[in-house]
C-alpha cells in the first residue's frame, strides 16, 4: 500500500481548500493576541454595543468584544483538537499496534474492551464525568482522548495485524532483525498514513465535542470557546444581535470542521475503504 | 439471424474490434476463438449493445440493425431476442438475490408473464438445467461453480430467445463439470442459435457448426468447424491449434512465437507470421471466400513451400522413389516416416538437387525448380544423418559455420564470422575464443549435430530437410537436439521436413505426417489423425510397434500427454 | 471489516456504564451523599431521610456491597431521587422518554433512507455535475455541527420568519386534541427533527456512495443490463440493494450519535425529552438525573446496537452462509 499522501492533497480541489482553510484557522490561533485588538475576557466595555470600527462584532450581554472572543476561541478549539489528536492517536497507535503484535489473550481482551467502548455513547458519558469534576481546560483535553481511541485502536490493529503479514516484514525476520528493530523500521512507517488520518478524525471530533460541551456549559471558565458565545447568544435570540455574535462563531467552528473533514476525506485513500466506514462514516 | 457487417469498436483511442463481418444462422452455433485480448468478449457485449465504448458498423439481428435503435428499444430487445451467459459465473450473479429470483426477473421485467407464472417457469428451467429443485432458493454464493454456470444458462433460456451468446461458458469450472456444462449446452443448442466465444479449442470442437477466429480485433479465418479444426488454413490458426494443450495434441507443446500487439499496420498478425511478405506489413487483408472458407490472408492462407510432384527415381531397375506427389506447408513440420530402404533419403536428396529426378518435379512457392541456384539453397538447407560425416574435419567451428555464408558471397568476412557467431549461440553453443578453434573430432556427437544445424541455419533458409537428425545420438542427446529443433522452428517459423523411421519421434514433433512404404505414400494426414486412427495397415502395424517401443524406451524422456495414448473420443480432427 | 459484537460485548458495555454511574461521585472527595444528590438536595435532607438513604445504598459499607445496593435499587428501577423535580428519577425520564424516541427515530429513519437514496444517486452517476455537488455539499453539511445548523434553522424559520414555534413540543394549555395535536406535535417537531436530519444524512450518504461506486463496476451489473431491466431496477434492486448494506448494518452505531445530537438540539429547541432533561439538571446539578438519562440512553444505544447486529446475517445472505 503505497499512497502518496502528499499528491493526494494537491491534487484534489477539496484538499487544497481544506487544507488552506485549516491553515489560516492555525494563523489566526497563533496570532490572536494581534489580531484580537481587545482583551476577550474583559467587562469593561457597555454591553450588546452594535459593530463599530472599534468593535468588528460589536459586544455581547457582559461588554465584551466579541471579535477578540471569536479569535481567541480559535485558540481553545485548535488546541483541544490538536492536544486530544496527539494524545488518542498515540492512544490508539500503543493499544492497536500492541494488540495486534502481541496476540493471545492481551488481545481479545483488549478487542472486547474496545468494542465495548465503541457502542457506549462517549460523549454523554463526558457529560456525566464534566458535571463531577468541573474540567480545566487540560483535563477535558485528557478526557477527550480517553474516550477517543477505540476507532481508531481497531483500526490500526487491523493494519497491524496484516503488516506483519507482509514478505518484507518476514524478510527481515529472517535477517535477524529483533522485535523492536521489525516494528521500527517496517511497521510504524506503514502504519503513518492510517495514524495521520486518524489523527485528521480525532482532531475533528474533538473539536466538535470541546464546542459541544462548552455549549452546556461544561467549559474552562477561564477561556472563551465558540461553544460557550453560541450558547450565551443563544439566550439572546429575540434580539437581533445573533448576526454578529452567534453567527460568527457557529460559522467559525463550522469552517473548522469542514476544513479538517475536507482533509481527512482526501487522505482516505491511505486507508482501505473497508477498515474505515465503520468507525468515520 | 445474426448478421454482423463492418463491426467497429474502439475504448477511446484503442480499437478494440477492427471491422468485423459475421453471419449466424438460425439454428446454428458460432464458436468464436482466440487468445485473451483477441477482442471476443468485446463481440460479445457488442451484439448486446452493452460495449462503454463507441461502436460503428451494422448488427443487424432478425433484420433489424441493432447499433441505430434507441436504448429503450434496445433494452427491450435484450434478453427477449438476445441473451448472454457471462463468463465468471460467480460475479455475474448478483449475491443479495435469490438464483430464483434472478432467472424469473427478466420474465416478469420484460411483462411476460405474470408472477407467479414467471416463478414457476423458472423453476421449470432451473430443472431443465439439472439444478436440484432444493438448490433454487439459494443464494449463488451457496452454490458451486457448475451450479451457478447452470443457473446462468437457465437465465439466458427465461425468455426464450432465438439468439443466446456464450463468453467462455465452461473456461472457469473442473473438467468434470466442464464435460457436464457442455453437454448441456449441446443438448440446448439443438432448438437455438449460440454465438460462443471460447478458449478452450475443445469445447468449440463439441459445439459448434462454424468456428471463427479471431485475432486482434479482426476475425481471420472462419469456415466448418471441423475443417477449420483439421486443417486450418490461416497460419494464426493453425498456430492457435498448435498452441493448444488438448488431449490428442501429439507435437509438444508449442506456444506461438511473440505476443499480440496493437495497432499494427497491414495485417495484424504479420509480425509473428512465418511467411509474412512484404505487402502483409502494408495493407489489411480483407476476410474473402477461398474454398469453402473465409480466409484474411494475403497469402490466401497459408502457402504450399515446397510442393513435390508425380517425382519418381530409380537406380537400374530398382525403383527408389514412385511418383511421389508431397506439399510442404509455410511453418509447418511435415514427418516422413518409414522404414529403411523405403526412399526417404532418396526423396531428400532429390529434393536438394543432389540426385536428379526421372520424372515429375520440384516447386518451390508455386515455381518449377529447374535449375539450383544459389538462392534455391538460401531457401533449402538440409542436415544429415551423420554429423560425424557431414562436417569437414579440416575446418574449425567457426569455419564451418561460416562456409555457406563465404559460398554465397553475404557479407564482408566480419559480418560472415558476426553471423556464424550468432547463430552459434542460437543452437545453444559457445561462441567464443577456444571453442571457435576447435575442429569436429573434438566434439561430441550432441555438439557436432548442432554445429550441423547451425551450418544450415546460417542462410535463414525457409526449409529445413532434417535427415533423421538423431539417430546417430544418444538418447539424451536426441531429446535435446529435438527441442532445440522445435525452439528454432516456433521462432524463425521453420518449415520442416523431418525424415525419421520412428514413428513416435514423428509424433512428437510434426504437424503432419507422411507415410513411405516401398518408394510410395501410402498414407499422409494430421499427426493425431494418422497415428490415432491409421488408415492403412502398415501405419497400423507402425503405430502398434511404435507404442511398444514408446512404453520402453522414452518413458520419463520428455513430457508427454499423459492421456496422447488414450486416442479417446475427442479428437478435433 | 464489520464485526459482530456477540451479548458479551454488550454485557462489557453496559457494565463499564454502570460502573461509571457507580464510581465517579463514590470517588469524589467529601461526603458521598452530596456528590450522589447534589449539593442542594443536601440541604433539604432531614437527618433522618440522611441516615436513610446511607442505609439504602449502603454508603457505610464496603465498596463491593454498595454496588450490590446500587445493582439492587437499579433492577427495581429506582434511579434514585430528583430533589429538583421532586420526583422519582424514573418517573422524570420516563416521562421524557417518549419525546426523544419521537425526534431520534424518525430522524435516523429520515436520514437513514434519504442518505441512501441520495448515495445510490450520486453514485450512480459518479462523476458527474450532480454527484460532485452533492458530494461537497453533504460534506460540508457534516462539518455543521447539529446544535449550530438546529440554531439556523431556528433564526430564519422561527424567529425571523415565524413559521415554526421556538420552543417546546406541545402548545401549552391550548387543550387540542385528535389532528389538531397531531399537527400541533408535527409543527413543534418539524424544526428539530429537520436539523437533526440534515446533521446526520451526510453519514449514511458518503458509506451508500462510496459502495455504489464499487458496486456499479461488478460483473452483475453487467448482467442487469443484459437483462434489459429498466434503470430503476438495476440501480435499485441490484446496486442499491448491495449499496445499503453497510448502512443498514451501521444504523446502530449512528444511534448512538443521533441521539447524543439529538441532545443538543434539544436544547436549542427547549424540546422536552431526554437532552433538554440533562441540561436542566446539569444546570441544577440534579445528579441523580443526569446518571439516569446516561444509563437510559445507553441501554437504548446498546440494544439497537445488538438488534442491528442480529439483522446483519438476515441482511446479507453471504453472511449467514459463512457463519
Amino acid at each position: 500500500m503505497h499512497v502518496d499522501l502528499k499528491k493526494e492533497l494537491t491534487t484534489s480541489g477539496r484538499g487544497r481548500l481544506g487544507l488552506a482553510v485549516f491553515l489560516l484557522m492555525v494563523l489566526i490561533a497563533l496570532f490572536a493576541p494581534l489580531l484580537a485588538g481587545h482583551d476577550p475576557v474583559d467587562q469593561s466595555r457597555f454591553a450588546f454595543q452594535s459593530p463599530s470600527l472599534s468593535h468588528w462584532l460589536g459586544t455581547n450581554h457582559v461588554g465584551q468584544d466579541i471579535w477578540s472572543q471569536l479569535v481567541y476561541g480559535a485558540r481553545t478549539s485548535l488546541l483541544v483538537g490538536l492536544s486530544v489528536a496527539l494524545l488518542s492517536t498515540l492512544l490508539s497507535a500503543l493499544v492497536g499496534a500492541s494488540a495486534a503484535l502481541i496476540g493471545g489473550l492481551y488481545d481479545s481482551i483488549i478487542m472486547r474492551l474496545v468494542d465495548a467502548l465503541i457502542v457506549i455513547p462517549v460523549l454523554l458519558v463526558l457529560i456525566l464525568v464534566a458535571a463531577y469534576l468541573q474540567p480545566s481546560l487540560w483535563v477535558l483535553i485528557i478526557l477527550l482522548s480517553l474516550l477517543g481511541w477505540q476507532g481508531g485502536a481497531r483500526i490500526v490493529r487491523a493494519q497491524a495485524l496484516s503488516l506483519k503479514e507482509r514478505t518484507h516484514v518476514s524478510a527481515a525476520r529472517c535477517f535477524g532483525g529483533s522485535r523492536l528493530y521489525l516494528i521500527w523500521r517496517h511497521i510504524l512507517p506503514d502504519l503513518s498514513p492510517i495514524l495521520l488520518v486518524e489523527f485528521i478524525y480525532s482532531m475533528r471530533r474533538a473539536v466538535f465535542m470541546e464546542a459541544g460541551l462548552a455549549f452546556l456549559g461544561i467549559a474552562d471558565p477561564n477561556m472563551v470557546s465558540w461553544g460557550m458565545m453560541m450558547r450565551e447568544a443563544l439566550d439572546f435570540s429575540y434580539l437581533n444581535v445573533w448576526l454578529w455574535w452567534l453567527l460568527p462563531a457557529g460559522a467559525a467552528l463550522s469552517l473548522t470542521i469542514v476544513s479538517v473533514t475536507f482533509v481527512g476525506y482526501t487522505l482516505e485513500p491511505a486507508m482501505e475503504p473497508r477498515l474505515r466506514g465503520e468507525v468515520y462514516a | 439471424m445474426l448478421r454482423i457487417k463492418d463491426l467497429r469498436v474502439s475504448y477511446g483511442r484503442e480499437q478494440v474490434l477492427n471491422g468485423i463481418d459475421l453471419e449466424v444462422k438460425a439454428g446454428e452455433c458460432l464458436a468464436v476463438i482466440g487468445e485473451s485480448g483477441a477482442g471476443k468478449t468485446t463481440l460479445c457485449l457488442s451484439i448486446m449493445r452493452l460495449v462503454e465504448g463507441t461502436s460503428h458498423g451494422h448488427i443487424f439481428l432478425n433484420g433489424l440493425d441493432l447499433l441505430s435503435l434507441p436504448e429503450q428499444s434496445m433494452r427491450e430487445i435484450r434478453w427477449r431476442q438476445v441473451s448472454m451467459v457471462f463468463q465468471n459465473a460467480n460475479s455475474a450473479l448478483n449475491p443479495v438475490h435469490t438464483v430464483l429470483d434472478q432467472v424469473m426477473e427478466p420474465i416478469v421485467e420484460h411483462r411476460l408473464a405474470s408472477r407467479a407464472e414467471a416463478q414457476r417457469r423458472a423453476l421449470q428451467l432451473l430443472a431443465n438445467v439439472g439444478l436440484s429443485p432444493d438448490r433454487s432458493s439459494a443464494y449463488p454464493h451457496q452454490l458451486s461453480g457448475g451450479e451457478q454456470q447452470r443457473v446462468l444458462i437457465a437465465m439466458a433460456l427465461a425468455n426464450n430467445p432465438g439468439l443466446i451468446i456464450l463468453d467462455e461458458p465452461v473456461s472457469s469450472l473442473d473438467a468434470a463439470s466442464r464435460a457436464e456444462i457442455v453437454a448441456l449446452l449441446k443438448q440446448i443448442a439443438r432448438d437455438h442459435t449460440f454465438v460462443v466465444v471460447t478458449h478452450d479449442l475443445s469445447t468449440a470442437a463439441r459445439l459448434a457448426d462454424n468456428i471463427a477466429t479471431m485475432y486482434a480485433g479482426r476475425i481471420v479465418e472462419l469456415g466448418p468447424a471441423a475443417e477449420v479444426l483439421s486443417r486450418p488454413r490461416h497460419p494464426y490458426t493453425r498456430a492457435l491449434l498448435r498452441a493448444y494443450p488438448n488431449m490428442t495434441t501429439v507435437k509438444d507443446l508449442q506456444g506461438i512465437k511473440g505476443k499480440m500487439s496493437r495497432p499494427v499496420a497491414g495485417c495484424a498478425f504479420h509480425p509473428r507470421c512465418t511467411q509474412a511478405i512484404g505487402v502483409c506489413a502494408e495493407k489489411t487483408p480483407p476476410l474473402v471466400s477461398s474454398q469453402g472458407r473465409y480466409l484474411a490472408c494475403h497469402r490466401g492462407g497459408i502457402i504450399t513451400l515446397l510442393a513435390i510432384r508425380n517425382l519418381s527415381k530409380s537406380f537400374g531397375s530398382f525403383k527408389a522413389v514412385r511418383s511421389v506427389s508431397l506439399d510442404i506447408d509455410a511453418g509447418e513440420t511435415l514427418a516422413l516416416v518409414g522404414q529403411s530402404g523405403s526412399g526417404k533419403t532418396t526423396l531428400a536428396k532429390t529434393i536438394m538437387g543432389l540426385l536428379q529426378p526421372d520424372e515429375g518435379g520440384v516447386y518451390l512457392e508455386g515455381k518449377r525448380v529447374t535449375s539450383r541456384a544459389k538462392d534455391f539453397y538460401r531457401k533449402v538447407q538440409m542436415v544429415f544423418q551423420n554429423p560425424g560425416e557431414s562436417l569437414s574435419h579440416r575446418l574449425s567451428v567457426l569455419e564451418l559455420v561460416r562456409e555457406p555464408l563465404d559460398v554465397q558471397g553475404i557479407g564482408t568476412r566480419e559480418e560472415r564470422d558476426q553471423r556464424a557467431k550468432r547463430t552459434l549461440e542460437e543452437v545453444e553453443l559457445p561462441a567464443s575464443g577456444g571453442f571457435l578453434e576447435s575442429y569436429p573430432h573434438q566434439l561430441s556427437g550432441g555438439e557436432m549435430q548442432r554445429v550441423a544445424i547451425a551450418r544450415a541455419l546460417v542462410l535463414n533458409p525457409s526449409l529445413l530437410i532434417a535427415d533423421e537428425p538423431t539417430s546417430f545420438l544418444d538418447p539424451g542427446v536426441q531429446a535435446k537436439i529435438l527441442k532445440l529443433l522445435l525452439n528454432l522452428q516456433e521462432r524463425r517459423g521453420l518449415s520442416m521436413l523431418f525424415i525419421t523411421h520412428d514413428l513416435s519421434l514423428a509424433r512428437k514433433v510434426s504437424d503432419r505426417m507422411a507415410v513411405m512404404l516401398s518408394g510410395e505414400i501410402i498414407e499422409q494426414g494430421p499427426s493425431n489423425r494418422v497415428v490415432s486412427s491409421p488408415v492403412h495397415p502398415y501405419t497400423g502395424s507402425l503405430v502398434q510397434t511404435a507404442s511398444a517401443l514408446h512404453s520402453e524406451s522414452e518413458a520419463g524422456e520428455t513430457v508427454d500427454q499423459p492421456g496422447a495414448e488414450a486416442r479417446s473420443g475427442m479428437t478435433i480432427g | 471489516m464489520f464485526s459482530r459484537r456477540n451479548l458479551v460485548t454488550y454485557a462489557i458495555a453496559l457494565l463499564l456504564v454502570l460502573a461509571f454511574n457507580f464510581l465517579l461521585p463514590r470517588m469524589m472527595p467529601g461526603d458521598p451523599l452530596m456528590a450522589i444528590y447534589g449539593e442542594e438536595a443536601l440541604v433539604q435532607m432531614t437527618p433522618e431521610l440522611k441516615a436513610n438513604l446511607v442505609e439504602r445504598f449502603a454508603l457505610d459499607q464496603p465498596m463491593w456491597q454498595q454496588f450490590g445496593a446500587y445493582f439492587g435499587a437499579l433492577f427495581r428501577g429506582d434511579l434514585g431521587y430528583s430533589y429538583y423535580y421532586n420526583a422519582p428519577a424514573f418517573e422524570v425520564i420516563l416521562g421524557r422518554l417518549p419525546w426523544t424516541l419521537l425526534l431520534v427515530g424518525l430522524s435516523l429513519v429520515l436520514s437513514t433512507l434519504l442518505g441512501i437514496v441520495l448515495g445510490i444517486e450520486s453514485g450512480w452517476r459518479r462523476g458527474s455535475k450532480t454527484d460532485r455537488s452533492m458530494l461537497a455539499g453533504l460534506m460540508a453539511l457534516n462539518g455543521f455541527p447539529d446544535f449550530f445548523i438546529g440554531m439556523v434553522l431556528l433564526l430564519v424559520f422561527g424567529v425571523t420568519l415565524g413559521i415554526f414555534p421556538l420552543a417546546g413540543a406541545l402548545t401549552p394549555y391550548s387543550g387540542l386534541s385528535g389532528g389538531a395535536l397531531l399537527l400541533d406535535v408535527l409543527k413543534h417537531l418539524a424544526l428539530p427533527l429537520a436539523a437533526l436530519t440534515l446533521a446526520h444524512i451526510a453519514g449514511a450518504y458518503l458509506l451508500t456512495r462510496n459502495t455504489m461506486i464499487t458496486v456499479v463496476k461488478e460483473p452483475y451489473m453487467l448482467t442487469a443490463r443484459a437483462k434489459g431491466l429498466s434503470q430503476r431496477v438495476m440501480k435499485y434492486r441490484h446496486a442499491g440493494r448491495n449499496s445499503m448494506l453497510p448502512v443498514i448494518t451501521r444504523t446502530g452505531l449512528w444511534l448512538g450519535r443521533v441521539v447524543t445530537g439529538a441532545l443538543f438540539v434539544e436544547i436549542v429547541f427547549s424540546y422536552p425529552g431526554l437532552g433538554y432533561l440533562a441540561y436542566e439538571a446539569l444546570l441544577a446539578r440534579d445528579y441523580p438525573i443526569i446518571e439516569g438519562v446516561l444509563l437510559v440512553v445507553a441501554l437504548f444505544v446498546l440494544v439497537a446496537n445488538f438488534l442491528a447486529d442480529l439483522s446483519y446475517p438476515k441482511l446479507d445472505p453471504r453472511v449467514s452462509y459463512a457463519r
